[in-house]
């Protein structure tokens, strides 16, 4: 089925739905907190003004990147490069929108809203949309979306003036609230344990992406994890073919 | 900031957002031209699922890997499956782990 357009929803039903949205984002804050922080923080110590480092989050809006483009500035890297990198870096999003395509309805604000599709908000929205009323979709990613960048923004802004004040005032908070992030994804990849061969695609995809990240290969962790899952998974019907 | 460094910033800016939503206007044109079922190609919706998997994957590395850290995060780990399996909601399972999480690394630290 597909959704409707968000003009059939009444206003006050798009407002509620945009609080919920709102509040279901609300466990992606403990990743984007302390992330915006630092990125606040080292994005000044590499010369950026707190006006620029807010910039470039408003703007580009992807961690990992964003470290990467405020480093290779930093050492002077050519700036074709850092641009090059930093959309390599976001290619994986690429196949973000397909999959919510089908979920969500019909708009013109689709051109600036798909601007807060982060690796966490695809994740969380293509587990919460399915279970929602069409009419609610838009205003949900509305508010789960807009929170989530306007909390990166702040982030940022709040990291670039007093980062180091706020880390050596609370030197736990880097390092629990993180932690809401595996525990959310834990949360929405357990019901895809459905069979077998789901089971071992995802364990694939897990331990590869967790190997690359501990091996410092984390700007292509989550494609080429998802890569090794996805031919496992494809490798298991094959192999249960063969024995048919 | 240069004006240099300002359009390499733009540029990034751009090329992301069409990243981002080149692909998901194209899909809801394609669904708006075909009659029949869905035709999100099988390796496209196959990797919808895993990419939440990989993320869940890069970010079960703590922030500072150390015995103990590793140590919260299993016990976290197992605290919002254990959770999750009761609820089968979002918001309690994260509850969960981050308070076994928290509590572990806390105590790990005042017994250091």
């Amino acid at each position: 089925m597909r959704a409707s357009t968000e003009s059939s929803a009444r206003p006050h039903a798009i407002w509620h739905a945009t609080l919920q949205g709102a509040r279901e984002g609300i466990p992606l804050l403990g990743g984007y907190i302390p992330v915006s922080l630092s990125f606040g923080l080292v994005a000044t110590q590499a010369g950026f003004t707190t006006f620029e480092a807010a910039a470039i989050s408003l703007l580009i809006y992807a961690g990992a990147s964003q470290f990467l483009f405020v480093g290779m500035i930093a050492t002077g890297a050519p700036l074709w490069l850092v641009v090059a990198l930093t959309l390599l870096i976001n290619a994986r999003h690429l196949v973000y929108g397909p999959n919510l395509a089908a979920l969500l309805p019909r708009s013109r604000h689709w051109l600036w809203l798909m601007h807060g599709l982060t690796d966490q908000v695809f994740a969380l929205a293509l587990t919460r949309l399915p279970a929602l009323d069409p009419a609610r979709r838009f205003g949900w990613f509305l508010g789960c979306a807009l929170m989530a960048w306007a909390v990166w923004v702040v982030g940022t802004v709040v990291g670039a003036v007093a980062g180091e004040a706020v880390t050596a005032y609370w030197p736990l908070l880097g390092e629990i609230m993180p932690f809401a992030l595996p525990a959310l994804f834990l949360a929405m990849t357990a019901p895809r344990f459905v069979d077998l061969r789901w089971s071992l695609a995802l364990l694939a995809t897990i331990i590869a992406s967790l190997a690359l990240t501990l091996i410092g290969a984390s700007n292509v962790a989550i494609p080429l994890g998802a890569a090794c899952g996805a031919l496992c998974f494809y490798a298991v019907r094959f192999s249960a073919r063969r024995r048919a | 900031m240069s004006i240099e460094l300002w359009i390499a910033v733009a540029l990034s800016a751009l090329g992301t957002l069409l990243i981002r939503v080149a692909p998901f206007l194209w899909m809801q044109r394609r669904l708006d031209q075909s009659d029949g079922p869905t035709p999100l190609p099988e390796w496209l919706a196959i990797l919808g699922p895993l990419m939440i998997a990989a993320v869940l994957g890069v970010s079960i590395v703590p922030v500072n890997p150390n015995a103990t850290s590793w140590l919260a995060t299993a016990l976290g780990l197992f605290a919002t499956v254990l959770v999750w399996r009761r609820t089968r909601s979002l918001g309690w399972p994260v509850a969960a782990g981050v308070a076994v999480f928290g509590i572990t690394v806390l105590s790990a630290s005042l017994i250091a």
